[in-house]
């Protein structure tokens, strides 16, 4: 009588078991679908910052700069001898108290 | 009967996983490794690695050389078949004449390209036709985001990335990476699962010891000298005379990087190293400098100059303008070639050479680009009876650009030989610095005090009087030397009398030189003189140049001016 079940259980238990495996390498290949995807997407997303990187640098190139400010003819070149460079004030900082010991030379 | 049921179920149920078993063993013993190849054939997809070169950045990390994607266009021409509507509307698109685009088709074979690396929006418009028989395949291609800027020391790639010319030539190693190929798995319907392998490889970057906005001061200003002269070329060379970084190298006329193609061989030629020219009276520095440290001459010692010649063999040099009793500061000032010619005299040829080769003439600098030449000056023992009064007067010699800019900079450094070079760091794709370049090693060639003896008297020589006038600047120092050379006619082996080379090479601020510049104009027209043609070239950059550099003015302190800062 015991046997009767036990085979048919362990059966069971074996059928169960293949198709646990099986649905854990499907899952595995769903997943690597999806990597895979995803992989074409940020190669995709790559390329274009690569461009957009590219179009940047020359964008920002030197002669490019300067013909766009020539047609507005907003911006001209100083003569060096006219500018006068003025030392940056410092940013106004808080009092701050201290206990300690001032040094020699120290403001 | 219940009993009866179940034994024969049982017995059905394991005889067939029995022989589900047998026919498993069978498959995966006896069979594996035949069907193993056969699945790997269906399931394998084999794809080269990308690889990537390098990027090149200047000083300040701004891009001069990248990468980009694009497309390329092939086609398999069993599939595409002969229909000449089609064959008609993607030669117009893709720019082509339809036999061109016929030949490369008609070629044998399943395979054959029509058009390599696309612009993205021409691939769009071929996709568009909806051609069957046509396919795309991404391609990296070099991207130069300047054009023109530093086109001969960033140098270009052909169509299959390979190194051409310029730092992309002589750092290919360092540029360029091992491909290869990986295995991807894909499906019945080819859709390619994740293998997790990388699928390119990066070369290392590199980061050169140019400045954009300094090289741009440069190209532009030996543009406009070119123009305005109507003269065959343009050199200029900015260098740190401390420690041999180039700053700025260029040449006119220059070429656009992204179609090398278009240029000719003429406008790819990196004349700053790879052009011999007779210095002319700039390389009166050097028996200069040498009859100071051999203390043949002192700044005051006088050379009665007012014959206005001197004969030197069957010879004889003569001075632009008759001139009286000079002192020796006066000679270089006034860039008397019988004064010149008198100290070289008194020096002798085999210390001429001496200091000459010192100098580094007639070998190569080293400098890290391709295809630089060593120049040529003779030993002593095969110097004519006149080179004794040619060789001083910068004749019979022959140099680059850069081994007389580098010349000078001994003078503003103090005495020391830099060696030139234009890249500073090899960084990895990771951002490791894997090689710099920054302590180059330099020799010391004169004593420090014939290097400020003479770099006072090169000051006289941008002063109010001096040759180099034009190149001075009101509110710097400014130290330097012209120099007009003849070119050799090579139809009647004479010195031309309308082809000259004009150059001018000095360093600013002259007491704490920032800079060191060479500007060499070939072949002027209007004006032949190195102190009309290429001294305001050389002020113009070095005035712009400080600007850029955000230089404090020198006068600030006796003029009252507002303390330069940043």
């Amino acid at each position: 009588m015991f046997s009767l079940f036990l085979i048919p259980l362990c059966i069971l238990l074996l059928l169960l078991g293949m198709f646990g495996v099986v649905w854990v390498r499907a899952s595995v290949v769903k997943l690597e679908y999806k990597i895979g995807e995803l992989e074409k997407k940020k190669e995709e997303c790559l390329r274009a910052k690569r461009m957009l990187l590219a179009e940047k640098a020359s964008l920002l190139s030197f002669e490019r700069v300067e013909a766009s400010m020539g047609k507005d003819r907003r911006f001209i070149f100083p003569e060096r001898a006219r500018v006068v460079h003025v030392e940056k004030q410092k940013e106004p900082q808080p009092y701050k108290a201290s206990l300690e010991k001032k040094q020699p030379g120290q403001p | 009967m219940h009993r009866k049921r179940g034994i024969i179920l049982n017995t059905i149920i394991i005889f067939s996983f029995f022989a589900v078993s047998l026919r498993l063993v069978d498959l995966m013993v006896f069979e594996h490794r035949r069907l193993a190849e056969r699945a790997k054939l269906q399931h394998v997809k084999v794809e080269e690695v990308q690889v990537r070169r390098g990027a090149i950045f200047d000083r300040c990390g701004r891009e001069l050389a990248l990468n980009i994607e694009l497309e390329s266009l092939y086609c398999d021409p069993e599939n595409l078949g002969p229909d000449h509507e089609n064959l008609k509307r993607l030669a117009s698109t893709i720019s082509r004449e339809p036999h061109a685009v016929l030949a490369r088709i008609t070629t044998g074979g399943r395979f054959a390209w029509i058009e390599r690396k696309l612009e993205p929006s021409i691939a769009e418009k071929v996709r568009a036709l909806n051609i069957k028989g046509l396919g795309f395949i991404k391609e990296a291609k070099r991207f130069y985001p300047k054009g023109e800027l530093a086109a001969h020391i960033v140098g270009f790639v052909g169509i299959d990335n390979q190194p051409l010319e310029g730092i992309e030539l002589r750092y290919d190693k360092y540029l360029t990476a091992i491909g290869g190929k990986v295995s991807l798995g894909r499906d019945a319907n080819g859709k390619t699962l994740s293998g997790g392998v990388n699928k390119e490889a990066k070369g290392n970057n590199l980061v050169l010891t140019l400045d954009e906005g300094l090289q741009y001061i440069v190209e532009k200003e030996i543009e406009k000298a070119v123009v305005k002269w109507r003269a065959k070329a343009a050199t200029a060379i900015m260098m740190n005379p401390y420690t041999g970084e180039i700053l700025a190298l260029a040449n006119s006329p220059a070429y656009d990087l992204n179609s090398p193609g278009k240029a000719s061989g003429f406008e790819r030629r990196n004349r700053a190293v790879t052009d011999c020219y007779e210095p002319g009276s700039t390389f009166k520095m050097i028996v200069g400098t040498a009859a100071l440290e051999e203390k043949i001459v002192r700044p005051d010692t006088l050379f009665d100059v007012s014959r206005g010649g001197i004969d030197v063999g069957r010879k004889t040099i003569r001075d632009a303008h008759r001139r009286g009793v000079l002192t020796f500061r006066e000679v270089i000032e006034k860039s008397s070639n019988v004064g010149s010619v008198m100290t070289g005299i008194r020096l002798g040829k085999e210390r001429i050479y001496k200091y000459a080769k010192l100098f580094g003439i007639g070998e190569k600098t080293g400098i890290d680009l391709p295809g630089e030449v060593s120049g040529w000056i003779r030993p002593p023992e095969k110097w004519s009876g006149t080179s004794l009064g040619a060789i001083p007067i910068g004749q019979e010699v022959a140099v680059t650009p850069l081994q007389m800019v580098r010349a000078y900079a001994a003078i503003a450094n103090g005495g020391f030989l830099v060696k030139p070079h234009v890249v500073s760091e090899i960084i990895s794709p990771e951002g490791q610095v894997l090689v710099s370049f920054k302590d180059k090693e330099k020799k010391r060639i004169l004593s420090q005090s014939t290097a400020d003896t003479f770099r006072e008297i090169l000051k006289g020589v941008v002063a109010e009087g001096g040759t180099g006038e034009k190149a001075s600047l009101h509110d710097f120092d400014v130290a330097g030397k012209t120099g007009t050379a003849q070119i050799i006619d090579p139809q009647t082996k004479r010195y031309s009398k309308e082809k000259y080379v004009s150059s001018f090479v000095g360093f600013v601020p002259a007491d704490e030189p920032k800079i060191a510049l060479i500007v060499v104009v070939y072949e002027p027209r209007g004006q032949i003189y190195g102190g009309e043609v290429a001294a305001p070239v050389f002020k113009e950059i070095v005035d712009k140049s400080l600007t850029y550099l955000t230089s404090p003015r020198e006068d600030n302190h006796y003029k009252n001016l507002l303390l330069v800062s940043r």
